[in-house]
């Protein structure tokens, strides 16, 4: 009876910790969503204060990272964590880095914004790139979200967004080489425009690598470089084999 | 009659009746012993095989037929199917309660979310979840703040100061504002209350601008207005009748354009609620400046000095702190008499680094003090408008102090001085190390 009690309140302690861990992934995800917000909202109101405050803000995330990866790597020292726990180790491990290389993003962007701020704006007023980096923010958040709720089928749903924004950015870039055709005087602001487009592509592959962490700690499948289709595929199937999604916590 | 005795009679009646039949059965044979033994038997036999009907019944399929027994067994069966009735209704009875308070929930315009103290999800309504996407079941048990991911919430949560609610701007949709706060009641229990503030962000957001365009459009008029004043004081052939009223409309646009002057101040800094970065600003320099400026004053008191200790600098934007240090000065000199005493001091402690104006001057009864930051708030209108100013001096004091995490603290005793503090946080304060630029 009684080890069984002391294995309780030592697994007790141990899930304490991976919860403090999984959520500071979220709060430095829902950080990372806000400087996205911040940045884009920068370029189209042609905020430079605010561009430059996005900017001056990433060492947060930076700082966060190192953080959480030190508290990773004293639970992988001190607890040893075995199965769907070592799993979850490594997808915040990993979350981490793809969430750090997306705040340095939004800081290229922010710091563009800040630029761009002090020239014309063009005719459409940065339609396109509000449409697109609306996409990306809600690639991030529903990745996020998927994190939150080990949620297999949304970081799914995740990955399907990317090919619109790669669409999209496509669409853009064809859309920026006619300015810059029509009218080289705005060729200048058309790069700086391009950097942002292309930031924003990065951010919303950042998020789709984020589902597919997603998907490994759920389901302990490693789907980085199956096709989606493969991968949807694999998923129905396990999905009749088990019966109901497991719940990763344990 | 009692239970007991009804048991007894009970038994005995049934006890008498085996024995009799024992006998009557056991007599042909010539062993009246063996037949009550041969009826006791059976009776039990038969009681026995009751007793696990009846409970198997009870145990299996309690709600379908019983089996058809009389006498006592029959009677338990009754009782048994009597309780099952009874806890059918309550459940139900229940059930609609449930209901009820699931409907009256949904109703409600605004959202609430029950967290337990580890912040984690017990229970919402739908409002909540629309406002908030959080979906039922899947979401119970998990943190609020993992789904709700906007930092200003995570702080909230952990500042655990609930007395005023936090303002969010929703994750997906910009121009929705929600405004959270925390109840806590019952035992640890949490109550997190949503409302969506959009309107009132927006009717906010016009007001500013509508302040902010409407001073601006007056700057150019007032300039002009002034300048042919002006020029009209200073013309040699004008009227000696018309002298006087000149001079007085120049005061009076001169007060116009103070007061559109901190308008646009004032509307700048209310732009942005976010702290100021800013840079080390020489404080000790600053003072001086003040000084000189004040004691140029055609009115001022005799005595106006400045006391500073050590070498520290304030890290703050250097226009609004001048401003401020400027009004907290203006309103200094300006309510103190010739013969009195006017002292800025600044000096720095563990608590962070302090500013502080006392005079005395006039002072102000403690009824004011609440209000003083208020706009255009004055404590004497008379005595106010003949020494000038535009009423909204504190008011842009208190907004500078709040950008640079500051606090004011003001002090008086009516007839003897006053006394007015800025309290700034030790961020805000650095030590200065040779060849550092100051500004």
């Amino acid at each position: 009876m009684e080890t069984a009690d002391l294995t309780h309140h030592i697994s007790r302690r141990f899930n304490e910790d991976l919860e403090r861990v999984r959520n500071k992934v979220l709060a430095m995800g829902g950080f990372v969503e806000q400087q996205l917000q911040k940045a884009v909202n920068a370029l189209i109101e042609g905020d430079s204060a605010l561009g430059e405050s996005v900017a001056m803000d990433d060492f947060r995330v930076n700082n966060m990272e190192v953080a959480i990866d030190e508290e990773c790597s004293r639970i992988l020292a001190t607890r040893a964590p075995a199965a769907g726990d070592l799993r979850l180790i490594v997808a915040v491990i990993k979350t981490i880095t793809d969430l750090e290389r997306i705040g340095d993003e939004t800081e290229k962007i922010g710091y563009i914004a800040s630029r761009l701020a002090t020239m014309e704006p063009p005719a459409d007023k940065y339609r396109e790139i509000k449409h697109l980096g609306r996409l990306v923010a809600e690639m991030v958040h529903s990745a996020l979200d998927a994190f939150a709720r080990m949620d297999a089928d949304a970081a799914l749903q995740v990955a399907r967004q990317d090919r619109a924004v790669d669409e999209e950015y496509e669409s853009i870039q064809r859309q920026t080489i006619t300015f810059m055709l029509e009218d080289p005087r705005s060729i200048r602001r058309a790069l700086d425009v391009m950097w942002v487009v292309r930031s924003l592509e990065r951010i919303g592959d950042h998020a789709k690598n984020i589902g597919e962490y997603v998907i490994y700690m759920v389901h302990g499948k490693d789907v980085r470089h199956t096709s989606l289709d493969d991968v949807e595929r694999e998923l129905r199937e396990r999905r009749a084999a088990e019966g109901a999604l497991p719940a990763a916590r344990t | 009659m009692p239970p007991v005795l009804e048991a007894a009679w009970f038994i005995a009646l049934r006890l008498i009746g085996a024995f009799v039949l024992g006998l009557l059965l056991g007599w042909p044979f010539g062993s009246p012993v063996a037949g009550v033994a041969v009826v006791l038997a059976v009776a039990l036999a038969w009681h026995l095989f009751n007793l696990f009907r009846v409970d198997w019944w009870a145990r299996h399929r309690s709600l379908a037929d019983p089996p058809d027994l009389g006498g006592a067994w029959g009677d338990v069966i009754t009782q048994i199917i009597r309780l099952h009735r009874r806890k059918r209704f309550h459940k139900q009875r229940f059930i609609q309660l449930l209901r009820q308070i699931e409907r009256s929930t949904a109703a409600l315009p605004d959202g609430v979310v029950v967290l337990n103290p580890e912040h984690e999800i017990v229970w919402f309504n739908r409002m909540a979840a629309q406002m908030l996407g959080l979906r039922r079941p899947a979401d119970m048990g998990l943190r609020i703040d993992n789904l709700v991911r906007q930092p200003a919430l995570g702080h909230y949560l952990t500042a655990g100061d609930y007395a005023n609610p936090v303002v969010i701007r929703h994750a997906r949709n910009e121009a929705v504002f929600l405004s959270m706060q925390l109840v806590p009641y019952g035992e640890g229990q949490r109550m997190l209350l949503v409302r969506d503030v959009s309107r009132q962000m927006r009717l906010e957001a016009m007001r500013k601008d509508f302040v902010a365009n409407a001073s601006h459009e007056l700057r150019s008029p007032l300039t002009v207005i002034c300048g042919y004043l002006e020029t009209l004081s200073q013309d040699p052939a004008l009227d000696a009748e018309l002298a006087g009223p000149i001079a007085e409309m120049r005061r009076q646009a001169g007060r116009m354009t103070t007061i559109v002057r901190d308008l646009l101040e004032l509307s700048r800094l209310e732009m942005s609620d976010e702290e100021v970065r800013g840079e080390p600003i020489d404080v000790a320099g600053l003072l001086a400046t003040l000084r000189k400026d004040a004691l140029a004053r055609p009115e001022h008191p005799r005595d106006v000095r400045v006391e500073t200790t050590g070498d520290a600098a304030l890290v703050g934007n250097p226009t609004e702190i001048h401003s401020a240090f400027f009004n907290l000065l203006d309103n200094a000199v300006k309510y103190t008499p010739a013969d009195g005493r006017v002292v800025m001091r600044w000096w720095v402690d563990e608590e962070g680094g302090h500013f502080m104006v006392s005079d005395t001057g006039i002072g102000i009864e403690p009824e004011h003090i609440p209000r003083l930051t208020e706009r255009f708030y004055r404590v004497d209108e008379g005595r106010s408008r003949s020494r000038g100013g535009s009423g909204l001096g504190l008011a842009i004091v208190k907004h500078v102090l709040q950008r640079h995490g500051a606090e004011l603290a003001i002090a008086s005793s009516p007839g003897r001085g006053s006394e007015f503090v800025c309290h700034f946080p030790p961020r805000r304060i650095v030590r200065l190390t040779a060849g550092a630029a100051l500004v």
